[in-house]
């Protein structure tokens, strides 16, 4: 479901699983830092697009994005 | 995929899912804002607002507004950054400031990599709306500062894979030739630079409607909206003009021209809450009626703004008003004016915007200054000084009386003093113009 509660895509399944994945990688603290800040840097362009398609709208401080 | 819209989805979404998208937004920013804002947390307080009282977009009413001077007050308080930031400062990726055309203190904002990618986002849904593609090439006429300016838009053409040409600080004269030589599609600028550069083009014996330039792209000034400026551009570039606003208080643009082109700029509703209110009584107006901005924003987390009083006057226009298939409201000639700007002469309201709306409609002068001044240290004056362009020098005697006829038919018959100066007297500018001159002495 999005945020309005409508069934979501295949394509918005798939952009919200790239989201949180990397939500995940960028919460480890055991990579190195060309992958760390890459990742971060990814994870910011992900949060937009679930935005965009009401998929997500939170706040990313903690993961320092 | 090709589409009109950058976001298919929200810029056509029924109104009715838009404002329930605006709710969830708005209670979870206002939750943000209680648990880590001192500044919020401090106003909802005073005014005994809780987020859950947000039942309804009604209930937005419940939030106190926000003025810049709370923002400057509280940056005085606790310096840098005044208490209204979220994060400490590590966690930002940009710093940035306001212009301070209004000659107060200026803000200071900082942006997390998540806003700041937001920022870009905003950009991006009124460039793809009037029509710049991955295939543009971009000339930015800006210098690249601590002013925001086009810093978001620059990223916005960077994300939607158009070549950007950033000019820095080059001169006028290059930034013609290099809009020729690279073949720039869509020139960005302020409406007064970009006209600067049209002129500059002409006595450099360029002839800019017969380059590849099809886009001019303004902001940072209301004069994007003003027919005759418009126009203008348009004749002087051989190029369609888009308007957009934005301010660095919320780091973006929140409005845009579409390229169906209805007289004004759409509200990117599905991330911005926008209120129009009566700037006295704070009442809301309603469609067709001029007031004061009241926004709030869903994109930055580092500082949350709820709530804000613009200055800026607008005139709301419904969704359906414009042919392009967006549910997004729009401001009918974008942005008006500002609240401050108003100057009072003789008894009568005069607003520098409607002075240019009429000055501009003479294709004979190429640039001007409004001058306000005390006869005698007692009555005031104001004084039109324009510039002929050279090629029509010879109207001068008769465009100055005809100038001085609208002007007065404009504003209750008030006599404005037109004079002419020498050609290329008057000050040009690259970013916000200053064409008014307040000379008065206030005791």
């Amino acid at each position: 479901m999005d945020l309005l509660g409508h069934e979501t895509t295949d394509l918005e399944r798939e952009v919200l699983r790239l989201y949180n994945d990397l939500k995940t990688l960028a919460g480890r603290d055991d990579t190195p830092p060309c992958v760390q800040r890459n990742v971060k840097k990814a994870l910011a362009c992900l949060w937009q697009a679930t935005n965009d398609l009401d998929l997500s709208f939170e706040q990313l401080r903690d993961l320092g994005v | 995929m090709d589409s009109p819209y950058w976001n298919p989805k929200n810029e056509k979404m029924p109104r009715e899912q838009l404002k329930a998208l605006q709710l969830l937004k708005l209670r979870r920013m206002c939750d943000w804002a209680a648990a880590e804002c001192d500044f919020h947390r401090r106003k909802f307080e005073k005014a005994k607002f809780r987020p859950e009282q947000l039942k309804t977009l009604d209930d937005l009413r419940r939030i106190p507004v926000m003025t810049r001077a709370e923002w400057m007050e509280c940056q005085a308080e606790k310096p840098l950054f005044g208490d209204l930031v979220t994060a400490p400062r590590e966690h930002a990726i940009r710093y940035h400031l306001t212009s301070g055309t209004s000659g107060r203190q200026p803000l200071r904002v900082l942006d997390s990599m998540k806003d700041w990618e937001w920022i870009a986002e905003m950009w991006c849904y009124g460039f793809w709306g009037f029509g710049v593609r991955p295939v543009d090439t971009v000339f930015f006429a800006f210098s690249y500062g601590s002013f925001i300016g086009f810093w978001g838009a620059h990223y916005c053409c960077e994300k939607l894979g158009a070549l950007v040409l950033p000019s820095g600080n080059m001169t006028t004269e290059n930034r013609v030739k290099q809009i020729v030589e690279m073949e720039a599609t869509t020139v960005c600028a302020t409406p007064t630079y970009a006209l600067r550069m049209a002129q500059t083009a002409r006595e450099m014996g360029i002839d800019l409607p017969s380059s590849r330039v099809n886009k001019v792209i303004v902001s940072g000034e209301p004069a994007g909206s003003i027919p005759a400026v418009k126009r203008m551009l348009e004749q002087q570039w051989g190029a369609k003009c888009g308007d957009t606003a934005g301010m660095t208080e919320i780091g973006t643009i929140m409005i845009f021209e579409c390229a169906h082109q209805p007289g004004g700029t759409h509200i990117i509703e599905d991330n911005f809450i926008e209120e129009v209110v009566d700037p006295k009584s704070m009442e809301a107006k309603g469609y067709g009626e001029e007031g004061e901005r009241v926004v709030t924003s869903f994109g930055r987390g580092f500082i949350p703004l709820l709530r804000y009083r613009t200055g800026d006057l607008v005139m709301r226009m419904p969704w359906n008003k414009c042919t392009c298939g967006r549910t997004f409201d729009w401001y009918d000639g974008g942005i008006r004016g500002r609240t401050d700007d108003m100057k009072l002469i003789r008894g009568t309201n005069v607003y520098p915007r409607a002075v240019e709306s009429i000055v501009r409609e003479c294709d004979e002068i190429d640039e001007f200054q409004i001058v306000l001044w005390r006869k005698d240290n007692v009555q005031d004056e104001i004084t039109v000084k324009i510039e002929v362009k050279p090629q029509h020098a010879a109207k001068t005697a008769e465009l100055l009386p005809r100038l001085g006829k609208d002007l007065a038919a404009a504003h209750e018959g008030l006599r404005f003093n037109v004079e002419a100066v020498a050609h290329g007297t008057l000050p040009r500018f690259e970013l916000k113009a200053k064409r008014l001159k307040d000379e008065r002495e206030y005791k």
